[in-house]
């Protein structure tokens, strides 16, 4: 009797948590897989179904096919940069807990993390004017031509690269932090006794120690990545200057597709292929990275 | 407590009480706008009702253009909770008419709106659907040139460009080079990056003049109307600037601001730029001309959707307050929009401000066009500017007819294909 009791007080409790989690989670996911297959104006109350014909038409799409394209270089390249960038930099500033400045430099690095992203990729937007920007100022300086950061087609994703990896550097930063300081010492008091150096110890014994903590921080870049939206919006805004180049990708080829062109199953369409990319690669990455140290 | 003090604490309480229901009663009204610099004549004309309406609290909440248009999407197709006015192009407000997300104007605006003593036919018309009137025009965009005066003097020119073989004389004799013969002030400013249908909103002006157009009309069908020899003319003027004899280049300082900052010579613009232009570069000479044959005509209309009947009829009398001589002079003098009201005395602003004689003086033969009310017109005019774009900064295009005339071949089929999807491609 107990037990039963016991058992609809456990449902009872988990309830609430679960009806929100369907509510705010499952039921838009659905509710996305669902529409993909319907055509839908965003106004109308009718949505035909069109089975697959919005995923079809989407591969034949160029526009859909750019956005993919920058979308993928921007999050492979993003996470190219953070990972060996933000462990290194981790790496530094762990053997320099002794430094006063431990803190200074810690907070110094997570700080663009906890930046709002508009304000920031404004500034980015100033650094990066071809001709009023410090950045190309810097390059004339030292004897280089000016370029176009935000016109040109590979440039300007490059640009979008540098935001992405400048914002997410902060989080990896701490989580490799939280790694290093959990790391045995005893495994490294031996490999100094077995007369390895300083960057041996960390090719060989922490870069593989930290496997777990790669992974994590490569599913989280990666998938931030495929998220970009605000950074390509922003350095392409302002339509009373000098607007740059507009840099499509995947979200911002979606909203534009669902709230300028109304074509709300088409973005849906798009959404659920973002969403099996990112399901895969994340698959990819455990499978990769969980060998036999992974846990 | 006596009696008598019993009784004026009950009074006070009763007083209270009705204050608070009165408090509670107090009408708002929201202004959902894409044009900031709108705001402080929003609020002159919410301060104008406050006699009518005490209780009257108007929430005026602009943003830029590109989200206002995605925020009303997304307001009218799940509910407006307050009574909303919603500042929208003939050619928007359609999409949403057509679903039944907004409803027809109340007999009292209606007569205001096809009286037409206030407004012209056309006017009338952006606000109407099927005959009813649905909305209140207010302002429209228009274009006219821009000219730097001390520019033009400089390079020895007197008056502005009259042809487009002008322009393009005009913009090589205008651009100022380093000593390595890179341009440093464009000659003329060009829309050539950015985000949205702007990039071809703008090339269609300077389609226009060259007689094409973007989308034909044939019936109530459209097809693509720019492959052609006036769509070349008007690439080959883009291509030849940038990637040619570079008098603008992408990189460039670009638009208003360029000019306001004489890092332009000229730029075709709506009339918002003299408003804008008198705060922020009050010293800058500079005068305006009509275009060679005709200009874009966007009006905007206020809707109003969402709330309770009372406040409803609020939002009702605040569009058509909005439309009082008084606010619209205001308009015209502090912000520069065009008002589309007639019968309004605006020579005052005109005198005090030369520069409106463009938008307002016009030969008899200048021809207007707006967007059509279609509901693929964004798409159509966003994936076109992808095109443009990648031609522009193609300098394999210089000097090459055929190629560029592929380009064009290339993304008209792409838009015949849009409006074939949206069932309204013309044979």
């Amino acid at each position: 009797m107990l037990r039963r009791k016991q058992f609809w007080f456990a449902i009872m409790a988990i309830l609430p948590t679960f009806a929100i989690f369907g509510w705010v989670r499952l039921f838009p996911i659905i509710e996305t897989l669902r529409l993909s297959m319907h055509e839908w104006n965003l106004l109308s109350k009718n949505k035909p179904f069109v089975g697959f014909q919005n995923f079809i038409e989407l591969f034949s799409d160029n526009q859909f096919m750019d956005a993919l394209t920058n979308t993928a270089v921007i999050a492979f390249g993003a996470m190219a940069v953070t990972i060996p960038m933000s462990m290194v930099l981790a790496a530094i500033i762990y053997h320099r807990t002794r430094s006063r400045f431990s803190g200074f430099y810690e907070t110094a690095v997570f700080i663009p993390h906890v930046v709002s992203l508009v304000p920031a990729a404004m500034a980015w937007k100033w650094i990066f004017d071809a001709k009023l920007g410090p950045l190309n100022a810097i390059i004339m300086g030292l004897g280089g031509d000016a370029l176009p950061w935000l016109f040109d087609p590979v440039l300007s994703v490059i640009c979008i690269i540098f935001l992405v990896s400048w914002q997410t550097l902060g989080y990896g930063v701490l989580i490799y932090l939280v790694g290093f300081r959990n790391l045995p010492k005893s495994v490294f008091e031996a490999a100094q006794l077995d007369g390895a150096n300083g960057f041996q110890s960390f090719l060989y014994m922490s870069v593989p120690l930290l496997k777990p903590i790669t992974l994590y921080v490569s599913v989280v870049t990666l998938i931030s990545g495929f998220n970009v939206y605000a950074q390509a919006y922003v350095l392409a805004s302002d339509t009373q200057g000098a607007p740059g180049r507009q840099v499509r990708v995947l979200v911002l080829d979606m909203l534009e597709n669902s709230f300028q062109n109304f074509r709300v199953g088409y973005a849906a369409a798009e959404a659920v292929i973002l969403l099996s990319i990112v399901l895969l690669l994340t698959m990819i990455q455990f499978g990769l990275l969980r060998g036999k140290g992974g846990r | 407590m006596t009696k008598s003090t019993r009784s004026r604490a009950l009074k006070t309480a009763v007083g209270l009480l009705l204050a608070g229901t009165v408090t509670a009663n107090a009408q708002d009204v929201v202004i959902w706008g894409g044009f900031p610099e709108l705001t402080g004549y929003y609020e002159r004309v919410a301060e104008s009702l406050s006699g009518k309406y005490p209780d009257l609290n108007v929430i005026v909440e602009p943003i830029g253009l590109r989200d206002h248009e995605k925020r009303v999407a997304l307001g009218l197709s799940s509910g407006l909770d307050d009574a909303t006015i919603l500042e929208l192009i003939g050619s928007t407000a359609n999409r949403y008419i057509v679903n039944d997300l907004i409803q027809p104007a109340p007999k009292g605006v209606s007569t205001f709106v096809n009286d037409d003593s206030n407004f012209e036919a056309f006017f009338q018309e952006t606000a109407k659907v099927n005959g009813k009137v649905y909305g209140v025009p207010v302002f429209r965009g228009q274009g006219a040139l821009f000219y730097n005066t001390d520019m033009l003097a400089a390079a020895g020119l007197e008056g502005p460009p009259t042809t487009m073989d002008e322009y393009d004389e005009y913009a090589a004799k205008l651009t100022q080079r380093d000593a390595d013969g890179n341009p440093t002030v464009s000659g003329w400013s060009l829309r050539l990056s950015g985000g949205g249908g702007g990039i071809a909103e703008k090339f269609w002006i300077n389609l226009h003049q060259y007689g094409g157009t973007l989308l034909e009309k044939d019936g109530d069908n459209y097809r693509a109307g720019y492959a052609n020899e006036h769509g070349l003319a008007a690439l080959k003027q883009y291509v030849d600037a940038v990637s040619g004899v570079k008098t603008v280049t992408v990189e460039m300082p670009a638009d208003a601001a360029a000019f306001q900052r004489e890092q332009t010579a000229m730029f075709i613009r709506e009339s918002w730029v003299i408003g804008d232009t008198a705060k922020k570069a009050p010293d800058l000479n500079y005068k305006t001309a009509v275009l060679p044959r005709g200009s874009i005509a966007l009006p905007v209309n206020l809707y109003v959707s969402g709330g309770s009947d009372e406040a409803q009829a609020a939002a009702w009398d605040f569009a058509i307050a909005a439309n009082e001589p008084e606010h619209l002079i205001w308009m015209l003098d502090n912000v520069g929009w065009l008002p589309n009201r007639s019968g309004v005395d605006y020579s005052g602003v005109v005198a005090a401000k030369p520069q409106f004689g463009a938008f307002v003086d016009l030969p008899e033969d200048y021809v207007f066009f707006t967007l059509p009310s279609i509901e693929p017109i964004n798409e159509i005019l966003t994936r076109f500017a992808a095109h443009l774009v990648d031609a522009y900064a193609d300098e394999s295009l210089v000097g090459n007819d055929s190629a560029m005339l592929e380009v064009l071949k290339a993304s008209a089929e792409e838009t015949n294909k849009i409006l074939n999807r949206a069932g309204i491609l013309a044979n």
